[in-house]
């Protein structure tokens, strides 16, 4: 979402339900990240019930990647794409796993390591928004549950679309807004109620979790960011609900 | 969407690789198939699977669109011939009764199907893990007893059963008994048989007499 100018002229943009200064929120995003970072894949797994795992592995089917492939997995976090997609490209292909945030790249390389995986992937420290990659790079980027929490998601749409390769994919697996109104209410009940509990009970930190759970309802709905995507270069740009709509993927390609 | 085939897939793929990663022989044979793939097009229901072999294990994958020189293998059968090559039966047979067909590296679907059918694991090894390797052999020992002995104890059930059944209540002819019973019932439907013919020739001769 583009920054927003406030009647001082100086430009803010939303941290969850909080506006402040653009330059302050890639810090505050930070903070929430190194301090669930140690915890983060406990936290996916109880948050979601395990089902995490099959949205991701839906964006993996729905990848195409093949042996020989490079692939850009951004806010990979604690690496669960890179880690699939290290073994479905092969040694004569490579996998960027790009973090803004040092822990988390940290945690996803130690965990990576700790599964046997070194030859063919690459760590990369990146803001989202201005990819350190030439253009026409990859054969597919990805970006899980990390588009949210990004200041200028337009920009780094355009990031993307730029290293990526023609006739590569974008994928974009982030929260969105479920279609079914019951859904929806009891998916508020449980996510501004029960979510920041857990996670104080488990990260010892509920303000990260009610942050996740702001930034999930500020997050762009399915249409407005299928827009976006197309407004970035984006082509033949289609999106899936996943869960009711919790959670959406999106695909666009490069032509 | 529903996400029901994709959990059931990961189901599958989680089992098959924990039961792999229990086989003290499966590391040697996945480095060999390490880095193959294989793609299973199943006709009855229509679904494509794709198998990925790694070193820790396999993924398995339904690809949303499937380019075939990706892969090593291309194997397209129903889901009877499926029941039949994890059953144990002969590759060959089935491709010459036209039942499957196989693209690229046969050898490979062989390779795949004797890693799944002969799985030895170590449950004992994975029982120390947790118990520790005494309580784990005392206990591994006991079911091994356990099983000698119901195995066993099966074994003489029927025996005394039997004997009791045939033998002393006899409540049921014993096979041999019933053999015998057998032939002297064919033996009395042969002469019920000639007596028959004995009869219907006399009758025919009667009515010859009768119209002379």
């Amino acid at each position: 979402m583009s920054p927003l100018s406030s009647p001082g002229d100086k430009h803010t943009t939303h941290f969850g339900y909080q506006e402040v200064p653009v330059d302050e929120k890639a810090s505050r995003v930070a903070d929430v990240f190194h301090s669930v970072a140690a915890r983060y894949d406990v936290m996916n797994d109880l948050m979601s019930f395990g089902i995490h795992r099959l949205w991701k592995r839906l964006t993996i089917e729905r990848s195409g990647v093949r042996p020989g492939h490079s692939v850009l997995d951004i806010a990979g976090g604690t690496g669960d794409l890179t880690l699939k997609f290290s073994r479905m490209v092969g040694p004569r292909g490579h996998v960027v796993l790009a973090d803004i945030n040092e822990s988390m790249l940290r945690v996803g390389r130690d965990k990576l390591l700790d599964n046997g995986v070194g030859g063919n992937v690459e760590y990369v420290q990146a803001n989202a928004e201005c990819l350190p990659f030439p253009d026409n790079t990859f054969d597919c980027i990805t970006i899980a549950f990390g588009l949210r929490n990004v200041t200028d998601k337009a920009s780094a749409l355009r990031s993307m679309t730029r290293a990526l390769k023609p006739g590569g994919r974008v994928l974009v697996l982030e929260f969105s807004k479920p279609v079914n109104p019951l859904l929806s209410k009891a998916y508020d009940e449980y996510s501004f109620r029960l979510l920041p509990r857990m996670g104080q009970m488990v990260a010892g930190d509920a303000d990260s979790y009610r942050y996740l759970a702001e930034s999930i309802r500020m997050h762009p709905d399915q249409e407005t960011l299928q827009e976006m995507m197309e407004a970035a270069g984006l082509e033949r740009v289609e999106y899936t609900n996943l869960t009711g709509g919790i959670v959406a993927l999106h695909r666009g390609i490069k032509l | 969407m529903t996400l029901t085939p994709t959990l059931l897939l990961a189901g599958i793929e989680r089992t098959l690789n924990a039961l792999l990663a229990r086989d003290p022989a499966a590391p040697s044979r996945l480095a060999r198939l390490s880095g193959s793939r294989l793609l299973l097009r199943l006709e009855r229901p229509e679904l494509s699977l794709a198998i990925h072999f790694h070193p820790a294990g396999l993924d398995l994958l339904c690809p949303e669109t499937e380019s075939e020189d990706t892969f090593d293998a291309i194997v397209a059968l129903d889901a009877e011939t499926l029941g039949k090559l994890l059953g144990g039966e002969s590759i060959e047979r089935l491709m010459f009764q036209g039942r499957l067909s196989v693209r690229g590296r046969v050898p490979l679907l062989e390779a795949t199907r004797d890693l799944l059918l002969d799985l030895d694991l170590d449950w004992e090894g994975e029982l120390a893990r947790w118990l520790g390797d005494v309580p784990a052999h005392s206990l591994a020992e006991g079911l091994r007893r356990a099983a000698r002995w119901s195995r066993r104890a099966h074994g003489e059930m029927r025996s005394d059963i039997a004997e009791y059944v045939f033998e002393e209540a006899k409540l049921l002819p014993g096979q041999h008994q019933l053999d015998n019973l057998r032939d002297h019932l064919t033996e009395l439907e042969m002469t019920t048989d000639r007596l028959e013919a004995r009869l219907a020739r006399l009758r025919r001769q009667l009515e010859r007499e009768a119209a002379l």
